[in-house]
């Protein structure tokens, strides 16, 4: 018999081991053959074009991408020459040198890889119209896409898998080489050290990593306070690595030691008197533990980036609506009485509309008496900054149950990241600087929503004052010569009239742009823009990003997945022989897929869980440096992803129930 | 009384052309309280003759007879179920858990039955004490010998005070001395426990223990060795006698 007679009839003798590493590569090369098509379709690289985001995004997440995938492979390489270890001791048993070993070996993997590629290429020509489609429906425009079989896309993936090809086979030669018949043998077997007894040094180091972790989450949820002297980026980061170093390796040591202190505490307490479910679940994942915790420390954590990636971004898709209130307050807003020529058009098309006009200073506040938690002293000198002030009378307009005595203020547009950052609290006060004296103000309330737009306010609450107050503070010559824009008029439309008013608004006011001079008689410029054109642009923006990290997403969550239902299928073959006494001893099928259940609930259940919870963390300390809403779109987030991940979990329990039916 | 009664029990593997006789309809009767040993060459269908007639596999003709329960009558789940309380099982690679205990794999049978945890703790004492492994209940089972594990397993076959116990080869891996310590072990619990043994083996000496001998040939049952008031070593003599009539070729001793 030839070599290729051999290799292609191992092949097929195989096949059973062989579709599980055969059907990885072919994913793999799905994925990254229909993103690089997206990548270089002229229609979408016009689109993405446009934001450099949008272009950096897509070469970010191809080469994280591929990163992905490499690591994949190769794990899926391992996994797959462990299993057939006692296959290829045999070979070298009855005489066939290493290097022919490696020849067959190598001989397969081409095979499998050229089918792989071609499948792949196949389906991934077919996905990238569903995912271009996708990417569309994101950025909400509506264009045809025509996808070709884009050559570029093709010979990028060739030389990608090529090479990925050349690093399993050095991969493959490593492994032969350095392994003796006897490991070969008994390499299957490694990896579930059996039966150690728990000692009190491993409960210590399980503590160890429950208070990593909670020390991790701590710290992360006062990422940004500024509670020391020097608030610096390099602070900053070095935070960031803390919590990242503490909660990974405090993952780690929760899968290497307390999951299984906790189980043998769990254990002990019955004496001997185990249930089946013990037997099936609790006992095998304690004594798998050591071996395992390393591979689902990595799954917790790949799940926890994935959605931490996924959720910021969806966070700041989300939130264009919101984000766009923020900067656009109103239908549409202009400044400073510049909207002779829009209202007129307006009139002229008989457009109604509702008009409100917030006449606005410039004061020198110091707000910061207001914040909930005092700041360092350093920091306390430079907050008082030129706030944006306007009456009372304006605001009541909008919320005509508002009142204020004198000494009193209210906040309006305490929302977005500043609020998030630096809380405030109602019944604090703050200081007015004004030529001659300081007077204080007493904040009564507190609202969220903005009518001011915060690209004057630069992101920070208007204060809203008595009129008394407010034409005093008119009198001031400094505050007179500071304020610039000293008035914002909003006006909202009838929602049918809102497109014609728009394109109005874009017509006659050159597209949103408002001019003054400053103090010194310099010309200032103010880009507003509609509110919905504000809200389109982000959609734009993000909507590429979403793509992009989506795709990351959806690559991490199935290596994630395939990593554990791999790995669960070569425990399931380990643990054919212990289901075979089961059903010899009288149990029945469904009384141990009863105790499988449970098992494969944990397996899956807690990488994702602990990922879930990780990934909250990480969100929670930054996301309100992506958008203005949190709760939607991290449920949302999760939700699809624990979705898709259990798919995964209940691949595995098919795979367990075929294992327990053939088992006797 | 008769505890297993087996009929023209016949098993055929593979279909039609490929079709292969293994057992070509035995009788057996086996009485409440006796140690049946079962011999034969290598091929003669020992091994398929127990897993039948102990309900792992199933009977192409026939009717099998535990305790008056028609094995063909019942279904998967009831056999299982019966299996778990009415029989025990002690195999040749002693088939335990290696994730368990001693205690734990002994106590394996009775973790979904309605027995109260005392009386598995003092069935658990009385057999370990009986089988000398009490102060293994600790252990795991890659920490003892062959020896204590196949005691192990035979505890764990008796927990559940089954009217009958299997062995498959039960000292096939096991080294002369402990496979005697068995063998005495279990004559003593079918002795003073009255408990039903069937057991297939090879070994002359492992079949000598036992209290009446079925020799198979071809899937037929060929003879049978009553030991009555000999004493064991004449008993091995009648026994290897009957081996060289058998035919002393195929013996996979």
């Amino acid at each position: 018999m030839t070599l290729s007679q051999l290799v292609l009839r191992s092949l097929k003798k195989n096949i059973t081991h062989y579709y599980l590493y055969f059907f990885a590569l072919i994913f793999s090369v799905t994925l990254y053959f229909s993103f690089v098509t997206l990548q270089f379709n002229p229609s979408v690289s016009d689109m993405t074009e446009g934001s450099t985001t949008g272009a950096a995004g897509f070469k970010a997440a191809s080469a994280m991408l591929l990163f992905i995938v490499t690591f994949f492979v190769i794990y899926a390489n391992h996994l797959f020459m462990k299993r057939r270890s006692k296959e290829i001791g045999l070979y070298q048993l009855i005489g066939m040198s290493k290097t022919t070993v490696v020849r067959l070996l190598s001989l397969e993997n081409i095979l499998l890889w050229v089918g792989a590629t071609t499948i792949g290429v196949g389906i991934g020509f077919l996905t990238s119209r569903v995912f271009a489609m996708i990417l569309l429906k994101l950025i909400s425009k509506e264009a045809l896409v025509e996808i070709s079989f884009s050559s570029q896309a093709f010979v990028q993936t060739m030389v990608v898998f090529l090479a990925l090809l050349v690093l399993i086979t050095v991969q493959t030669i490593f492994v032969i080489r350095r392994s003796t018949l006897l490991d070969l043998f008994l390499a299957s077997k490694k990896g579930d050290t059996r039966v150690k007894r728990i000692g009190p040094f491993q409960m210590l180091l399980g503590l160890v990593g429950v208070i990593l972790i909670s020390f991790g989450y701590y710290k992360s949820t006062h990422l940004f306070d500024l509670d020391s002297d020097s608030v610096t980026l390099n602070l900053l980061i070095i935070k960031m690595i803390t919590i990242l170093a503490s909660t990974i390796i405090g993952t780690f040591f929760v899968f290497r030691f307390s999951v299984s202190f906790i189980m043998n505490v769990i254990r002990k307490g019955k004496k001997g008197h185990l249930s089946l479910n013990d037997v099936l679940a609790l006992t095998p994942i304690m004594h798998r533990m050591k071996g395992n915790a390393k591979s689902l420390t990595l799954i917790t954590i790949m799940t926890a980036i994935a959605l931490a990636i996924m959720s910021l971004s969806y966070i700041s898709y989300y939130s264009a609506g919101s984000s766009a209130k923020q900067f656009v307050p109103f239908d549409i807003i202009s400044l400073n009485g510049q909207n002779k020529m829009f209202e007129e058009h307006l009139k002229k098309q008989n457009i109604n509309y509702e008009k409100y006009e917030f006449s606005l200073l410039k004061v020198d506040i110091d707000t910061s008496g207001l914040l909930e938690k005092p700041l360092a002293d350093s920091i306390k000198e430079n907050m008082v900054l030129g706030s944006i002030v306007t009456r009372l009378s304006d605001m009541q307009k909008i919320h005509p149950k508002v009142t204020l005595k004198e000494g009193e203020a209210y906040l309006v547009g305490n929302s977005g990241m500043l609020a998030e950052l630096l809380p405030l609290e109602v019944g604090k006060s703050m200081t007015v600087h004004t030529k001659e004296d300081k007077t204080k103000l007493t904040m009564v309330g507190l609202e969220k929503e903005w009518i001011i737009s915060s690209q004057l306010t630069y992101g920070s609450p208007a204060v809203i004052v008595t009129d008394k107050f407010f034409d005093k503070l008119v009198t001031d010559t400094k505050i007179k010569k500071n304020s610039i824009w000293y008035k914002q008029e909003g006006y909202s439309f009838e929602e049918n009239d809102l497109k014609k008013a728009q394109e109005i608004y874009e017509k006659t006011t050159n597209g949103g742009t408002f001019t003054t001079k400053d103090a010194k008689g310099k010309e200032r410029k103010f880009f507003a823009s509609t509110q919905e054109g504000k809200k389109n642009d982000s959609l734009e923006l993000w909507g590429n990003v979403i793509f992009a990290t989506g795709f990351l997403g959806l690559a991490f969550l199935l290596a994630t997945g395939s990593i554990l239902y791999f790995k669960q299928m070569s425990d399931a073959e380990d643990e054919r022989e212990s289901y075979t006494v089961l059903r010899k001893i009288g149990f029945t099928k469904s009384e141990i897929m009863k105790g499988i259940y449970i098992k494969q609930a944990f397996n899956f259940g807690v990488p994702l869980l602990i990922g879930l919870l990780h990934s909250y963390f990480a969100v929670k300390s930054g996301w309100m440096l992506f958008g203005s809403e949190l709760t939607t779109p991290l449920i949302v987030t999760m939700s699809i992803y624990a979705l898709l991940y259990s798919v995964f979990a209940w691949l595995s329990v098919m795979y367990y129930r075929k294992v327990v039916n053939e088992s006797l | 009384m008769a505890i297993l009664k087996a009929r023209k029990v016949k098993k055929v593997y593979g279909r039609k052309l490929t079709a292969q006789e293994v057992l070509k309809g035995i009788d057996i009767e086996v009485n409440e309280g006796e140690f049946v040993g079962i011999m034969g060459p290598s091929g003669s269908g020992k091994t398929t003759l127990l897993n039948v007639l102990c309900s792992i596999d199933h009977a192409t003709e026939g009717v099998i007879e535990i305790d008056g329960n028609d094995l063909r009558k019942m279904k998967e789940k009831e056999l299982s179920r019966f299996r778990r309380e009415q029989l025990g099982f002690i195999f040749q690679d002693y088939n335990l858990l290696d994730t368990l205990t001693v205690k734990e794999n002994i106590l394996l049978p009775l973790s979904i039955s309605k027995v109260s945890k005392a009386e598995a703790e003092s069935r658990f004492n009385t057999l370990t004490d009986l089988l000398d492994i009490r102060e293994l209940a600790n252990k795991y089972p890659n920490e003892i010998s062959g020896g204590q594990k196949q005691r192990t397993s035979a505890a764990r076959a008796l927990i559940s005070n089954p009217s009958i116990v299997f062995g498959d080869e039960p000292t096939g891996a096991l080294d002369s001395k402990s496979a005697t310590v068995l063998l005495e072990n279990l004559v003593t619990i079918n002795e003073k426990r009255r408990v039903t043994i069937m057991m297939v083996t090879h070994d002359p000496v492992a079949a000598s223990f036992c209290s009446r001998v079925l020799f198979l040939k071809d899937g037929q049952l060929y003879t049978e060795l009553y030991k009555g008031d000999k004493n064991r070593k004449t008993f091995f003599q009648e026994i290897m006698n009957t081996q060289g009539v058998l035919g002393g070729d195929g013996y996979d001793a």
